[in-house]
């Protein structure tokens, strides 16, 4: 058996958080909030905005970078939780690839993105498709989705590189469609880091 | 807790809800880098715009709650804020004051906590978003729109480690 998508969808999306007697949500080895997705739309929508020309690279990269280590640490917390070995590991029988397919079905549950693996190369390349998230939402220019960049290079590092936390930024992820600029959905690609020079 | 919580899921798009409003789960390193990035960007106003986003925002969540639940008192419209806070996984809040303003400890602090998890204590305060909600909770609980509070922390838990203290004044 391998993992059963909708299954473990359905099951992790009944999971509610929130706040505990101190106000925090202390979950998956990190600290958790959760926050209205249209303020972290505009916060991105208005500094990009905001930012000269010569520093709107600088400022995607900082989003992207947010998303990543948020990705990197908390799915680490993910896929090593109790939840993760109840719902997931028992399907597991393809090692990697479906602890990534499982990792990525809790992405969905979570309401980070409605997506899925439509192409994957163990270790070398991914490709994410995603139908519904939630800086589709966003305004501003061109393609956005800086969140789920971030997310799709955290998993792929958290499941190919070298095991956490050495492995990040071993691989790199860019967004090649958006429904944000009227495309049918989102699509991400995660290939290897070239070296520098 | 007073606060009505309605908790919901779109089965189609798993997007969740609460209280009719859109919400998303992330952990301290975004907040953390997100805080930071404004930081680094003060020379364009990144912190401003940062309390700017907040309070906006938080001002449509808190004020569409106290309407339709027609909470009728400031102090009990200031409650609603202060546990929305918490709900959100934000921290606890201790707050005082009047309509022309008052003091707000932060007793926990997901953001404070959390960029001390992550990079150590700071030596200055960077707490720009709960200066930008606290000034959306004095609006909503005194009836005035956005922009009509100025929010400063003046004690900084990321500093000291300890509480943190935000002076809210008529703008």
């Amino acid at each position: 058996m391998t993992v059963m998508r909708d299954t473990v969808v359905k099951s992790l999306a009944k999971i509610t958080i929130q706040g505990n007697e101190d106000g925090l949500i202390p979950e998956y080895d990190v600290l958790e909030n959760l926050l209205p997705a249209a303020l972290l739309n505009s916060f991105s929508e208005r500094i990009m905005a905001a930012a000269p020309q010569e520093k709107k690279s600088m400022v995607a990269d900082g989003l992207v970078r947010a998303a990543y280590e948020c990705g990197y640490h908390t799915g680490c917390g993910i896929i090593t939780s109790d939840v993760f070995n109840d719902v997931v590991l028992p399907m597991v029988t393809e090692g990697e690839k479906d602890i990534l397919r499982g990792a990525f079905a809790a992405f969905t549950a979570w309401g980070w993105a409605k997506s899925g693996i439509v192409q994957l190369k163990a270790g070398e390349k991914m490709v994410i498709r995603a139908n519904d998230y939630y800086e589709a939402d966003s305004g501003g220019d061109g393609l956005r989705a800086y969140m789920l960049r971030g997310l799709c290079q955290a998993f792929f590092d958290l499941t190919y590189a070298a095991p956490y936390p050495d492995g990040m930024d071993t691989y790199v992820c860019q967004q090649s469609k958006g429904i944000e600029v009227g495309d049918p959905h989102g699509e991400f690609i995660v290939t290897k880091k070239q070296a520098a020079g | 807790m007073s606060l009505k919580l309605d908790f919901s899921l779109d089965n189609e798009t798993f997007r969740r809800y609460l209280n009719g409003h859109a919400v998303v789960m992330h952990s301290h390193h975004y907040l953390a880098l997100i805080t930071k990035l404004a930081e680094d960007l003060s020379d364009i106003g990144g912190p401003q715009l940062l309390k700017d986003v907040v309070e906006e925002n938080m001002w449509a969540v808190l004020h569409d709650y106290v309407q339709q639940n027609d909470v009728p008192s400031p102090l009990q419209r200031c409650n609603v804020g202060r546990e929305y806070y918490s709900v959100y996984g934000l921290g606890k809040l201790k707050v005082g004051g009047t309509e022309n303003g008052g003091e707000v400890c932060l007793v926990r602090s997901h953001i404070d906590e959390g960029w001390i998890k992550k990079w150590g204590r700071h030596s200055k305060p960077i707490n720009h978003f709960t200066c930008g909600y606290i000034a959306a909770m004095f609006a909503v609980a005194f009836n005035k729109p956005v922009k009509s509070y100025t929010v400063t922390e003046t004690e900084s838990m990321a500093v000291t480690g300890t509480e943190g203290t935000f002076i809210v004044t008529l703008s």
